[in-house]
């Protein structure tokens, strides 16, 4: 069922008890107003009563005087009977009037001589009454004199020692008390009249022909009781309410019959006052409730409708400015709910497309990692078939065989790659950290990328401030390289790379910006995600295994840093950012920040077949104004040694001809060799390895690669 | 009369290792480093079969064989990659798909690639 259809029956419901009482109400004001109406009727039937009573009563006072005549006394009939006339001229309301012995002879009446002959006595009931009671009587009408007219007696013993010598009777005209009625002005269709003893009309309005008897049924009323009510039917058939009295004086009743249709009439014009009112009300409730239902139902249809909405996943705003409190706090919840379920179904859906997001990093890696895997693979099957075929000296073979080298790099290399992420990712690399200088290590590298002529198709831009970290060296080298080879990868020959490192607060800032690819929107957080690449097409050139980026950041988080990629947009460059925790500096006695040391310039001969290694030590050495000559293999070493011994000689082990440490003891064997400084640069780093070189006479030892920082100090350790 | 292969990849070691063992099996073998360079060597001196790998800068392995089929039908077409066949970027479809003569896998024996060449 509808809500509003509740209201309607609440509405109801309540003015149910109020409708009832109001028919309840109605009924009594109905009854009210009939008792009134009776009341009214009632009190004036008395009224007419005590008129008719007091006319009757004058009349009685008038015989009565007549009755006490000195003449009648004295027996002078004439004398009598002459009075008695004159008091009938002045009551034009008397007939007649006629003085009888108690048996009911006439003595003296105002009748002609010879009518009173013909005229009985009328109404014998009341004349007996007089004679029995000795007290005057109001009589009945009767025919009077002869059956011509109808007269009313009025009965007067006169007494004499106690008994009545005669009746005088006074004959009353009729018409007296029906002007009395009409004295009334009754409303049209009224009926009243004033009835003798025995039910005979005396007077009546509407008047009927003298002598007729009353309607049956009131004559039984007034036989069962002196006064009262009752409905009944008058003699021209109306349906009447009819209040009635009996004259205690006279022995008559009054009665006035009221129409029923009219007595009805105010009960039912206050009936239907109090039904149109009740129908006004309930039609006022009605309307209320439905507008109040409209109110109430139309903000929770809003709602159940958002709600559904919601349910299907739509975005949608709930109405929370109701007119009803509890509807705003269920709006307020539903939108709560909503949202709630808004959010979750995101973070789901966010959480699916990271997902298949990786699963497709996934793949592509795979499909990365078989591609760079198989290429080399496949030169080196070449190269193998070719030197199976090819002799041993020919160019073929030797070029083979260069091929085989650089392919077999390139995959350790790969193979190394993924150690590294691995083993990152697995979290089984140990930090060895030291206190040192973030500027320097950058400076390290840079010169390292410099030499190795990877950086020479690009502009390189430095601005490099000192700050400390507590690090672990070569992982911060490797986060430096891997930010480079990304930067190289994705920039145009002739693009601008540049190296910062700074300070920024707590923090020590490791900055590569570049003016490459860039990066879409939304896709910078994503760059350091394992196994993503940069979108390169079918483009080899950029190469990789898209592990440097992940590298870089799991490395920098293991250090209690961070990463961030920013980009202007695709096609405008991008910049990677490293942040580190910043340390104090390692300060000398004197509270100064440890310098390298300044040295002398020196005569330097370098023994080293690596081009890069030798081409890296000769820069470190040159830009510090040291005079610096380079030799491949130990021969020409010597060669040159021979022709102006150098002040120190840094000589590689791994050399072609023979070994550094076969160098170094010619080198010492030779004149002045015993003060020239011999350094070796070893691939390794163990302590056999240093011990060989102590013994085969060289002053110091430095692991590859060299760090120009440690070469330096090695070298003023040697002054 | 020798066949003349052109041998088509962006890593210069694998042109190289290619050439050499092409040309100790008797071919005269010309290189180029991308498609573009192949399509520039093939108007100098037209090969009688191309030997290129897939993804290459500037033109790719794909515009480079479109091209090929264009301007040289009769040129027969070996294409060779590294591709993977179990991920979704499947670098090397059947050969009826791309339209060329033979796929070949990287790594592959030279052997198989000679048998080949003389197939076609």
């Amino acid at each position: 069922m509808r809500l509003r259809s509740h209201l309607l029956l609440l509405s109801a419901a309540t003015a149910a008890p109020i409708l009832a009482l109001a028919v309840v109400v109605a009924f009594l004001v109905v009854r009210q107003e009939r008792d009134t109406l009776r009341d009214a009727a009632k009190d004036r039937v008395v009224a007419i009563m005590s008129g008719v009573d007091a006319e009757l009563r004058g009349s009685i006072a008038t015989l009565r005087a007549l009755a006490a005549s000195a003449q009648l006394e004295n027996g002078d009939l004439a004398a009598f009977h002459a009075e008695a006339m004159r008091i009938l001229k002045a009551h034009p309301d008397w007939l007649d009037y006629s003085l009888n012995s108690p048996e009911g002879a006439r003595v003296a009446s105002s009748l002609p001589p010879a009518v009173s002959a013909q005229t009985g006595l009328a109404d014998r009931e009341s004349f007996d009454l007089a004679v029995t009671t000795g007290e005057p009587v109001v009589g009945s009408i009767e025919q009077w004199p002869n059956g011509e007219r109808w007269a009313v007696p009025l009965r007067m013993p006169i007494m004499e020692n106690g008994l009545p010598k005669y009746i005088l009777s006074a004959m009353l005209k009729p018409d007296a008390f029906s002007d009395l009625l009409r004295a009334q002005r009754l409303p049209e269709g009224w009926v009243a009249g004033i009835a003798d003893r025995h039910g005979r009309f005396i007077g009546r309005i509407p008047p009927l022909p003298p002598g007729q008897y009353a309607s049956d049924s009131w004559r039984e009323k007034i036989k069962a009781s002196p006064q009262g009510w009752f409905r009944g039917r008058t003699l021209e058939g109306h349906d009447t309410y009819t209040p009635y009295v009996t004259s205690s004086l006279s022995g008559w009743a009054l009665g006035i019959a009221m129409p029923v249709s009219a007595v009805e009439a105010a009960a039912w014009r206050s009936l239907w006052l109090v039904l149109i009112m009740v129908l006004l009300a309930s039609g006022i409730a009605v309307g209320l409730a439905l507008l109040l239902g409209w109110r109430i139902a139309k903000p929770i249809a809003a709602l159940a409708q958002a709600a559904e909405a919601a349910g299907r996943g739509e975005r949608v705003g709930f109405p929370v400015r109701t007119p009803i409190t509890e509807l705003d706090s269920l709006a307020a919840a539903l939108a709560q709910a909503a949202q709630a379920m808004h959010d979750k179904h995101q973070l789901a859906e966010r959480e699916k497309a990271a997902l298949q997001a990786s699963d497709r990093a996934k793949d592509e890696f795979l499909a990365m990692l078989s591609h760079e895997l198989r290429n080399p693979l496949a030169a080196l099957t070449a190269a193998a078939h070719v030197l199976k075929l090819a002799p041993a000296g020919d160019a073929a073979a030797i070029k083979a065989r260069g091929v085989v080298d650089r392919q077999t790099k390139h995959m350790a290399r790969l193979v190394g790659d993924l150690l590294d992420i691995s083993r990152v990712a697995m979290g089984k690399v140990a930090l060895e950290r030291e206190r040192f200088n973030l500027a320097e290590a950058a400076g390290n590298v840079l010169h390292v990328w410099r030499a190795s002529g990877r950086l020479e198709r690009h502009q390189l831009g430095v601005e490099i401030k000192p700050v400390w970290v507590d690090a672990d060296r070569a992982r911060i080298e490797q986060i430096l390289s891997n930010l480079l080879d990304n930067a190289v990868k994705f920039t145009p020959a002739g693009g601008k790379i540049t190296v910062s490192v700074g300070q920024d607060g707590d923090w020590a800032v490791l900055q590569v910006s570049d003016q490459g690819e860039g990066l879409a929107p939304g896709s910078a957080e994503r760059m350091f995600d394992l196994f993503v690449q940069g979108e390169r097409g079918l483009d080899r050139a950029a190469g990789g295994l898209g592990v440097g980026l992940a590298l870089v950041k799991r490395l920098s988080e293991m250090h209690g840093g961070r990463v961030s990629a920013e980009s202007a947009g695709p096609g405008r460059g991008a910049t990677f950012r490293v942040t580190l925790p910043a340390v104090q500096p390692i300060t000398t006695r004197s509270g100064e920040v440890a310098a390298a040391p300044v040295l002398a310039p020196r005569r330097v001969l370098i023994v080293e077949d690596n081009d890069d290694a030798r081409q890296m030590l000769h820069d470190v050495l040159a830009f510090g104004g040291h005079e610096v000559r380079e030799a491949r293999d130990g021969a020409s070493g010597l060669a040159l040694a021979a022709q102006s011994p150098p002040d120190v000689a840094l000589i590689d082990i791994g050399l072609p001809d023979v070994d550094g440490y076969e160098v170094a003891r010619r080198l010492r064997a030779a004149p002045g060799g015993r003060r020239m400084g011999l350094i070796a640069i070893t691939g390794y780093g163990q302590a056999e390895d240093q011990r060989l070189a102590y013994e085969a006479g060289f002053d110091a030892h430095l692991t590859k690669p060299v760090a120009p920082e440690r070469l330096k100090q090695v070298m003023a350790g040697l002054q | 009369m020798t066949k003349r292969l052109l041998v088509v990849d962006d890593d210069a070691d694998m042109r190289l290792t290619l050439k050499l063992a092409l040309e100790l099996a008797g071919y005269a073998v010309d290189v180029a480093a991308n498609g573009r360079e192949a399509l520039h060597a093939q108007r100098r001196q037209a090969a009688d079969v191309l030997i290129t790998d897939i993804f290459m800068p500037d033109a790719d392995g794909f515009e480079a064989i479109d091209a090929f089929r264009k301007e040289f039908p009769r040129t027969k077409i070996v294409v060779v990659s590294g591709g993977a066949q179990f991920s979704k970027r499947d670098y090397l479809p059947d050969a009826e798909l791309i339209g060329v003569d033979a796929t070949l896998q990287k790594p592959f024996d030279v052997d198989t690639l000679l048998g080949l060449i003389k197939t076609l």
